[in-house]
């Protein structure tokens, strides 16, 4: 069955229409890259996912349930789960209890104690390797260890879709290889759909994707398997501009 | 392991036992006693929703006042029933607990749905709000208040009124702060400390974790109230045996709550039991040695400690323990 469908979404702020008519299928289990420029209208299409924007039109599908108006908290405990571009732990309180947070009311909620909360999030918390950090203040965290810290929070939350902004930004590429091996293992083992969204990092893209949809000034692009979407000449275009002699309007500047 | 989460308790309850004790045993000292208790107690109680969830509720004084309305006016109205006895003092509790439970519900349910300082300026306007309503409005005895010494004295008789009011209203004091140090602690061990340390932290991640943000804001921000109404109860109606609304709505008492428990440390167990005291025992001396000046003192040292320490007194210490024995009952 069809995990996610976004049907027709549009989303304004004022004038600008951020995200344009976007409708997309994500199949349960499927690993998905979301491309696009700055700009593009990806983080706006997450936030209208996980509840944080209502869109003006349009239709959000999860499990075949209509989820337009349903509000943020209440689409954790269903199953999407994400990290944000900039990490944003809560920096008080240690990691363990953050990643314990994930799993006390992600699809778990009401299901699990406080004792076994914790249990969950120690599990995860090896799974991506902060154990030795576990009893820190997140706030104290490297940003790389945020973003390892905002994994496991997430996993913790036994999601069926994990949608993952930029989470491999900013990182060395032994990391970034080293991360999407450990992506698609969890995806395998676990069941999640996991949706990655990245600027411009293709090594991200190129090795974890199955299909990657690509954004351009809020509009769908491009849906198709990797290989196919990352050679399109729309693509090619909207990263590196038209060859010389075809010029007709610059791609590269974004609003 | 289940004990354990309740060890915290002890450092906290050994305060209270050893205030009590000298309060009893050292005389002249019991009045000193029962103001530290009110700071230790109100600190508590405040630090539930403050300290919890980084919202800072400027009306909080609202919540004593109608604690201490709530037990007036069941003494002044029940004290010709026969066979009440102690119970207009049990329905002057309920009554204290409903009518700040009620208050909390109402203002809580709208702005609580406002982010930080516009929620603190919107329950400015509560507490003014109330008491102008009660003094235009002339209902509990509009801005003359209500004096029940007299009732207490009909229904208790001379000796009994006078221990009420003398010992027992603030022991209850001290029992009302213990309770509040119990659920604070089973609070801060269970899903709603951890959602309210979520959102106090960042409320949008802490929604899209599937946290209802409002919900716990709400449940921490009733149980801080009932434990007001509680106080002024005890503290107030039933210690002075009067009420006046000048006196129970001075936001003076709120910025007193924001003062203890960042001088404490928010958010902590032990912090506002050490900034009642700190403040309480500073209050007390400066009054002694400089009366008149003291909030003119106060005003710069309180300055100087919580820009130095923002952690406040227990938020350092518990660092310090960090990794050793102690670290266990310092929360």
């Amino acid at each position: 069955m069809t995990l996610l469908r976004l049907e027709n979404i549009t989303k304004r702020f004022g004038g600008l229409v951020a995200v344009d008519d976007v409708s997309l299928e994500i199949e349960a289990g499927e690993l998905i890259g979301i491309v696009g420029p700055n700009g593009s209208g990806k983080t706006t299409l997450y936030n209208v996912i996980s509840g944080v924007y209502q869109p003006e039109e349009g239709r959000v599908i999860f499990e075949g349930k209509d989820i337009t108006s349903l509000p943020a908290y209440r689409r954790a405990p269903l199953g999407i789960g994400r990290t944000f571009q900039i990490p944003r732990p809560f920096s008080s309180a240690s990691v363990r209890e953050n990643v314990a947070v994930g799993a006390m009311f992600g699809t778990l909620a009401g299901k699990v104690s406080v004792d076994e909360s914790l249990k969950i999030a120690d599990h995860y918390i090896e799974l991506v390797g902060l154990q030795a950090h576990q009893d820190k203040a997140a706030g104290t965290l490297t940003p790389t260890e945020k973003k390892l810290m905002e994994i496991a929070r997430a996993l913790a939350m036994k999601p069926k879709l994990l949608l993952m902004d930029e989470a491999m930004a900013g990182m060395h590429p032994r990391d970034i290889d080293e991360m999407v091996k450990f992506l698609k293992k969890v995806s395998e083992e676990e069941g999640i759909a996991i949706v990655s969204m990245v600027e411009h990092i293709m090594r991200a893209v190129a090795g974890f994707a199955q299909r990657v949809i690509v954004m351009h000034r809020g509009a769908k692009l491009v849906d198709a398997p990797t290989a196919e979407a990352l050679s399109d000449p729309r693509v090619v275009e909207v990263y590196l501009g038209r060859p010389s002699g075809e010029v007709k309007h610059a791609s590269g500047g974004e609003p | 392991m289940k004990l354990a989460k309740y060890y915290p308790l002890i450092p906290v309850y050994v305060i209270y036992l050893a205030l009590f004790l000298i309060g009893k045993s050292m005389p002249g000292m019991w009045q000193l006693v029962a103001m530290l208790a009110f700071y230790c107690a109100i600190g508590q109680a405040f630090n539930i929703f403050m300290g919890m969830t980084g919202y800072v509720d400027f009306g909080y004084v609202a919540f004593l006042a109608l604690g201490t309305y709530g037990m007036a006016l069941s003494i002044s109205s029940f004290y010709q029933v026969e066979g009440l006895g102690i119970g207009i003092i049990f329905i002057g509790l309920v009554l204290a607990v409903v009518m700040a439970s009620l208050l909390a519900t109402a203002v809580g349910a709208v702005a609580l749905r406002l982010r930080g300082a516009y929620f603190a300026i919107a329950t400015i306007g509560v507490n003014e709000g109330f008491r102008y309503f009660i003094e235009g409005a002339k209902i509990w005895g509009g801005s003359e208040g209500i004096i029940f010494s007299g009732p207490l004295t009909e229904a208790f008789g001379r000796e009994m009124a006078s221990s009420l009011s003398t010992f027992w209203a603030d022991a209850a004091v001290l029992i009302i702060a213990a309770a509040a140090a119990f659920i604070t602690i089973h609070y801060m061990r269970s899903k709603i400390g951890y959602a309210l340390t979520a959102l106090r932290e960042d409320e949008d991640a802490a929604k899209v974790m599937g946290i209802n943000v409002t919900k716990y804001k709400i449940i921490a921000f009733i149980t801080s109230a009932l434990f007001a109404g509680l106080i002024g109860a005890m503290a107030w109606a039933l210690k002075l045996t009067y009420v006046f609304p000048p006196e129970v709505f001075d936001i003076h008492y709120t910025v007193e709550c924001i003062v203890i428990v960042l001088l404490g440390g928010a958010g902590t167990l032990l912090g506002p039991v050490v900034g009642g005291l700190i403040y309480g025992l500073f209050k007390y001396w400066l009054t002694v040695i400089l009366p008149g000046f003291q909030l003119l003192i106060f005003a710069p040292i309180i300055l100087i400690i919580i820009v130095a320490f923002p952690e406040g007194v227990v938020g350092v210490l518990k660092r310090r323990v960090k990794g050793t024995a102690l670290e266990k009952y310092i929360v």
